[in-house]
């Protein structure tokens, strides 16, 4: 230091390798998501087994069958990943044939998911007479399931705008970005009907003692 | 810092749009739908979708850039300062943490126990001559944790106590090292007159702070208490504490030593080799 | 540096704009600088608004009996008073400053998502006027209900329809929830510019600290407000399509709602805290002509608090009867948060010593922010431990010690960076005069309302009561505080003064008037649309520096 010379060269700026902002800001969105979720499934748990009156989820939710119906209608929510995951490798390969394909078959898995929502919603609202305010267990499954409905809702809309500007023609591999962070979106609504199906249908449908 | 020249296309910017305040305001419209009629919430889903049409075509495909308005106010370059910096200290640099020498911790400790050793005894003699007893002061000290000892007559606290032995002590003990070695660290920071800061003004001040609050800490004591006795068992605490700590040599603090040897690397030369950098 | 480039476009307009395309300029921004400041003068805004409900307050509150509110008007004036002041005051003007400085400090050219940051300003403000037409629109069944009365904690089951009749509670629900998306929105913003637009050269240890602190706020912000909106949307759901959730009749939990709203509410005042430290750790470096104190600690104590912070959330809630494990954990993580705090305090202090400080306004809050908010901290410790929890809570001690830390500290801070960086934004300085009487006046005022609190709280008087009895002893430090709100009501008038007088007759600032080292000072005041006409690339924290020192620069030591 003491025989510093008047002027100093700084050392060269390396630059840096960044995530883009589009993934960061995905990934802080989903984070607000998970905590959003978090606090319904909290709300869930701390409620199960404390309904003081009936019908109770075992009596509705049917022990040994319904969930089978579930397992079944998630499978066709859970598989859509894949082909979501198979369309976005399409479309960085520069195959846009195959990324519409395995889009829309995404798009129809999603919908019929929703419709085997909407069939399960029917069987508890009419023939078993459970709704929000009949019940805690109403209360605290129209929301979390619903909530995580109206995300695959939400979700179901941008997939199908993007399959139709895709059938226009106005998406191109180089839209990939774009398109990829509206797959990280649909595989946290996968993801998050994993943790829902668990505290649903497993723990809170436990037989009672 | 130097500057960059962007690249040659010119400086673009984000194109204004209504789009945001469209969307945010049919949001906010739907939901106050939910509390007044359902035309508003109608009104609001329209309002807002809109938004979003223009939105998503204000940034699809790419974003709608303009290149910025031009200007003829450009910022004044920086200039060197004449004349360098001020040093904090002459020889160390800007950068120094003060203070750059300290008491080593190690005489904060022996200090405060010095301290506290010549305390209790001045204070023991206190209890002899007003009343007659070595135990009395032990007991009034040992009074702040053992909660039976603030309703006790003056001759019970006169009597020896084994747990008001022991409790007295304690408190003692930890007391002292406890302010020692926070004078230890405070009087390197006073510029002048330390022996006055750790003699006078801060028992002074200790004083001022356990009358306010004696009653609630340690009613055995606050019954009994003499205050000037008190006052001066904390100024020959501070005056011997004070006096050691003072009177011991200072070291300098890590802050100048190279790396290797704070992580305490002894190698002959090490230094020598790292000063090379 | 090389030969400037002007920038290419459409040559500047001349003559006076018209009104209406000004406004039309304001609406349809997407410049961070303008939105910003719209954020700032909404808050300070509302910072008079929430201001004068708490005046009516006090003169309520000022000798026993008075009559000047009704109680039901006294408990929507506290409510309102509350929720103004940390959604619609302390949000929008730390999210505004941050809107300004975050880009200009890291180099950047605006934030990462500018309509996105737009709409979130959007949200905030709309949701702020749903908020306040509840005056008007409350009106419910039965005439009941005007402005939400349920305590800005909206404690269930007081908020559930057998005891909010009408729709107060539901405007307080809608107005939050649509702002606290705004603010999520503009969290992820954030936390996308810091990490991905920073200049070159610019490392993340090479960040201006305001920067670093600002990330870990908006970390907060996306982690603490989804569960208030989750929270929100299950009361909503309550009064609106008869759910259960917080309704004991049903098997509900009111102890829910608390810990839905705490989980949200404790990292909420550490949101609001924060960027009150980033602005004195920016201020006091330069105002003491040191470099700041132990830089990387200061990011480990950030990042600490940022930790701690979403665990600590039942100690507001020690006295409805947790499990003495409960307690006891919480009061252990609670007295935790005090050791990142206090390592930051000691290195503002270590900043300061030894220094050559000068005084001017934007110090002098500086340091009253670091007297005052020491005092809140330390009536926080006492208040975490839970004997002493138990018997000064829901009291006047509580008051006290949250307007120590939240206005002591946070608005101290504020007034802080107000005047730091005033001229950056509008070309103008403030009144130094006027900000030395002000910051005296509001001084001795905000100790003298909020410090006799303390005492009327340990007397035993509890919080939103609307009046009390000459017998208890309260009078006299109830006096106290009113007379205290006399004497800030001048200071703020003293302040929007100054501000309104600045903005035209102020001294014209140039580009470095404090002689600063981030980057923010090596542009314009105000900064052009485009903020540099060069991408700067920096080599060490103080880029400034090492431009005026280029003998003793700073990048041969980091």
């Amino acid at each position: 230091m003491t025989t510093a010379p008047a002027m100093l060269a700084p050392p060269e700026a390396v630059p840096q390798d960044r995530m883009s902002n589009g993934k960061i800001g995905v990934t802080c969105m989903i984070i607000s998501e998970i905590a959003f979720f978090g606090t319904i499934i909290a709300a869930y748990l701390f409620y199960i087994g404390r309904d003081i009156n009936g019908p109770y989820p075992q009596d509705v939710l049917e022990v040994s069958v319904a969930p089978l119906k579930v397992l079944f209608n998630s499978i066709f929510l859970l598989i859509s990943s894949v082909w979501i995951w198979l369309a976005i490798r399409s479309m960085r390969a520069g195959r846009m044939g195959a990324f519409i394909f395995w889009w829309a078959l995404t798009v129809i898995c999603g919908a019929v998911f929703l419709v085997g929502t909407g069939f399960e919603w029917y069987g508890m609202i009419v023939d078993d007479g459970v709704w929000m305010g009949t019940n805690l267990f109403g209360t605290c499954f129209y929301t979390l399931v619903g909530f995580h409905a109206f995300h695959v809702t939400m979700g179901l809309i941008v997939l199908t705008l993007i399959l139709v500007l895709a059938l226009l023609g106005h998406v191109s591999p180089r839209n990939i970005e774009k398109v990829d962070l509206v797959s990280w979106y649909w595989h946290f609504v996968d993801g998050i009907w994993i943790v829902v199906f668990f505290v649903v249908y497993v723990f809170g449908n436990q037989p009672i003692q | 810092m130097s500057t960059q020249p962007h690249d040659e296309h010119g400086i673009e910017l984000p194109q204004p749009t209504s789009a945001p305040m469209f969307t945010a305001f049919g949001f906010t419209l739907m939901a106050a739908g939910l509390v007044t009629n359902w035309v508003v919430a109608a009104v609001g889903f329209i309002t807002m979708m809109c938004g979003i049409v223009i939105w998503f075509r204000n940034s699809n495909p790419d974003s709608r850039e303009m290149p910025a308005p031009a200007t003829d106010r450009h910022p004044t370059p920086v200039v060197p300062k004449e004349g360098g910096v001020d040093h904090l200290l002459s020889d160390a640099g800007h950068r120094a943490r003060i203070p750059m020498e300290i008491h080593p911790y190690s005489a904060g400790i022996i200090g405060g126990i010095l301290g506290g050793a010549v305390m209790s005894g001045f204070a023991v003699v206190w209890g002899l001559i007003s009343h007659g007893s070595l135990w009395y002061t032990v007991n009034l000290l040992a009074g702040a944790m053992l909660s039976g000892y603030a309703d006790m007559t003056t001759e019970a606290l006169c009597a020896f106590r084994t747990e008001g032995l022991i409790v007295g002590i304690l408190i003692q003990v930890v007391m002292s090292i406890g302010v020692g070695l926070l004078y230890g660290v405070t009087l390197p920071l006073i510029p002048r007159m330390r022996l006055f800061f750790s003699a006078i003004l801060v028992p002074l001040m200790w004083s001022g702070l356990t009358w306010a609050s004696i009653s609630i800490v340690n009613p055995a004591l606050g019954d009994h208490i003499e205050w000037i006795w008190f006052i001066a068992s904390q100024v020959v605490y501070g005056v011997v504490t004070g006096w050691w700590i003072i009177r011991s040599e200072k070291i300098g603090t890590m802050q100048n030593w190279h790396y290797l040897e704070r992580i305490g690397v002894e190698t002959p030369g090490a230094r020598e080799m790292g000063a090379d950098e | 540096m090389s030969v400037l480039q002007k920038p290419a476009g459409p040559p500047a307009a001349t003559g006076p704009v018209p009104f209406l395309s000004r406004m039309h300029e304001w609406v349809t921004t997407v410049d961070h600088k303008k939105l910003g400041t719209m954020y700032v003068t909404c808050g300070i805004v509302y910072l008079i608004i929430a201001g004068l409900e708490a005046t009516m307050m006090r003169w309520q509150l000022a000798w026993p009996g008075q009559e000047v509110l009704s109680p039901e008007e006294f408990n929507r004036l506290f409510t309102m008073h509350g929720t103004t002041m940390v959604f619609f005051v302390g949000m929008p003007i730390l999210l505004g400053a941050a809107n300004v400085l975050i880009p200009l400090m890291i180099g950047a050219r605006d934030l990462a998502f500018p309509r996105l940051n737009a709409f979130g300003f959007w949200l905030f403000f709309f949701g702020s006027l749903l908020l306040y037409f509840s005056y008007f629109g409350g009106q419910g069944l039965y005439g009941m209900g005007s402005a939400p009365d349920v305590g800005w904690f909206a404690y269930a089951p007081l908020t559930e329809r057998t005891f909010s009749r009408g729709h107060s509670t539901d405007y307080w629900i809608l107005g939050i929830f649509v702002a606290g998306i705004g603010s999520t929105a503009t969290g992820i913003n954030f936390i996308a510019t810091i990490l991905g637009m920073r200049c070159k050269g610019m490392t993340l240890m090479k960040m201006p600290l305001l920067a670093w602190i600002m990330l870990i706020d908006s970390v907060l912000i996306v982690v603490a407000l989804p569960p208030l909106a989750a929270g929100q949307i299950m009361l909503l759901f309550d009064r609106l399509l008869g759910a259960h959730f917080f309704d004991a009749q049903a098997g509900g939990s009111a102890l829910l709602w608390q810990n839905i709203f705490w989980f949200f509410g404790h990292p909420e005042v550490y949101i609001l805290i924060l960027p009150g430290f980033a602005f004195v750790t920016e201020i006091i470096p330069v105002f003491s002509r040191k470099v700041i104190f132990g830089y990387p600690l200061m990011v480990a104590a950030t990042v600490a608090i940022g930790f701690i912070s979403v665990g600590v959330w039942a100690h507001h809630m020690f006295a409805v009867g947790l499990s003495p494990m409960l307690n006891a954990i919480f009061m252990g993580s609670t007295m935790l948060v005090g050791v990142p705090t206090g390592i930051k305090m000691f290195n503002w202090v270590a900043t300061m010593i030894g220094g050559k400080i000068r005084f001017e306004t934007p110090m002098l809050y500086s340091t009253g922010f670091l007297c005052q908010f020491l005092l809140g901290g330390l009536t926080g410790i006492f208040l975490a431990t839970v004997p002493f929890d138990w018997q000064v809570s829901d009291s006047y001690f509580v008051v006290g010690h949250f307007h120590y830390v939240l206005f002591g500290g946070l608005v101290f801070a504020i007034f802080a960076a107000v005047y730091y960086w005033f001229p950056k934004v509008t070309g103008r300085l403030l009144n130094e005069r006027l900000g030395k009487w002000q910051f005296w006046l509001l001084l001795i005022g905000f100790n003298l309302t909020f410090g006799p609190m303390h005492v009327s709280g340990m007397l035993g008087m509890p919080r939103r009561i609307y009046t009390y009895h000459l017998d208890r002893g309260w009078e006299f430090w109830n006096l106290l505080s009113s007379i205290g709100v006399i004497i800030q009501l001048v200071g703020f008038s003293l302040f929007a003064w100054n501000v309104l007088h600045s903005l035209f007759k102020g001294r014209i600032a140039g580009d470095d008037p404090w002689d600063a080292w981030t980057l923010e000072w090596s542009t314009t005041s105000p900064p052009p649309a485009h903020n540099f006409d060069e991408d700067p690339v920096v080599h060490s924290r103080r880029p400034l520096w090492d431009l005026k020192h280029p003998d003793d620069p700073d990048w041969k030591y980091e």
